[in-house]
């Protein structure tokens, strides 16, 4: 194969499998007609293209629990580095932290009830070989142990920057893999359970990300209200300043919250 | 067709307008548009547009001539290029009249 086909067929790889099996066949020979090899900009175009693609697949409704299952696992990011951040200041704005796990624990258990259909299928056995994705997390947090393990050895005393970031970015991946998983699984179930309680679920879901995202807002602002020195301090996450650190917690919720939003607004509007 | 589309207005606008023309595949589309209006799409924003085009039942592909598949305005696409056209012309004029009032 030349280096052009293989360029082709890696562009056209880039984009999702429905997208590829209805444009793939067209595409691949569009962008040999326009000699894509010869012209970066246009590959860059077909890159970008991919990610819309992707993205539309995400946002598109052949599964209604898509989008609140990564804005669920963005949300638990936020919420382990949210946990992480406050660990060293649970007497500062207690109130702010807690209505943020109550908020936290009601949207995600609005999230295992929207689900709990699909898993009642799963455990069933009706769910063909949709059984087969949930060996994906399971893969995932033995790696994740795995690195763990390796790094705990690799630095066996003092804190170490580098190590947390491992351990850091090993973990989210074992998010990914988690919501990957589910996606998967609800598109092979996608007819389990009422639309009504879809979507009263995801409603509570949004309503409870956005209560733990003002909660994280006004947490943060108390600490800059009571303890200044904090505020301005150096005790973020992976030993950056404070406010960098909430500032990023502060936006992975807000985007998490404004997906489930719109998986709320979409499954409303559906309704 | 501007709000439902958004940012991909203008390459959907594109599309509509050559495929006014007569059913045209992907690569027979950009070198119109090349030509006429002298924009490129790349093959993203195309097959974006394209995709976006069909699924509002402005456009429909035909079927695959090898590798390539034309595509052709429907009558709900025609309707609304021309809908769209009559806007650009209104606006047109608007401007052209606005500006030849306007004071030196």
């Amino acid at each position: 194969m030349s280096g052009d086909l293989r360029l082709v067929r890696a562009l056209v790889g880039c984009y999702p499998p429905t997208w590829r099996h209805r444009y793939g066949e067209e595409y691949a020979q569009l962008l040999c007609d326009m000699q894509v090899h010869r012209r970066p900009r246009l590959v860059v175009d077909s890159l970008l293209g991919a990610v819309r693609a992707h993205g539309g697949a995400l946002m598109s409704g052949d599964s209604p629990l898509a989008l609140p299952v990564w804005s669920a696992a963005l949300f638990t990011a936020a919420g382990i580095g949210f946990a992480k951040l406050t660990e060293d200041f649970s007497r500062i704005a207690a109130t702010a932290r807690i209505t943020m796990v109550i908020a936290s624990a009601m949207a995600l258990l609005a999230l295992a009830t929207a689900a709990a259909p699909v898993a009642a299928v799963l455990v069933r056995g009706r769910a063909g070989g949709a059984w087969r994705c949930l060996v994906v997390p399971l893969a995932a947090v033995a790696l994740w142990y795995a690195v763990i393990r390796i790094v705990g050895h690799a630095v066996p005393t003092g804190p170490n920057i580098a190590a947390f970031a491992v351990i850091a970015v090993a973990g989210l991946g074992v998010l990914a893999a988690t919501a990957w998983a589910a996606t998967r699984i609800s598109r092979q179930v996608p007819v389990a359970g009422s639309d009504r309680l879809r979507t009263v679920a995801v409603t509570a879901m949004a309503v409870g990300m956005a209560g733990a995202t003002i909660s994280a807002l006004v947490w943060g602002l108390r600490v800059r209200t009571v303890d200044a020195a904090v505020f301005d301090g150096g005790q973020g996450l992976v030993a950056t300043p404070f406010i960098p650190s909430w500032i990023a917690v502060l936006s992975v919720l807000c985007a998490a919250t404004v997906l489930s939003g719109i998986a709320a607004r979409r499954l409303l509007t559906d309704a | 067709m501007g709000e439902e589309m958004g940012r991909w207005a203008e390459p959907g606008l594109l599309v509509l307008t050559s495929l006014a023309g007569g059913p045209k595949h992907g690569y027979a589309i950009t070198t119109d548009i090349t030509e006429q209006a002298g924009v490129t799409l790349g093959p993203g924003t195309l097959y974006a547009a394209l995709q976006r085009l069909e699924e509002r039942g402005l456009i429909e592909g035909l079927p695959a001539e090898g590798r390539r598949r034309p595509y052709r305005l429907t009558a709900a696409g025609a309707a609304e290029l021309t809908g769209q056209a009559q806007r650009m012309r209104r606006l047109a004029a608007l401007s052209l009249e606005r500006l030849r009032l306007r004071p030196a």
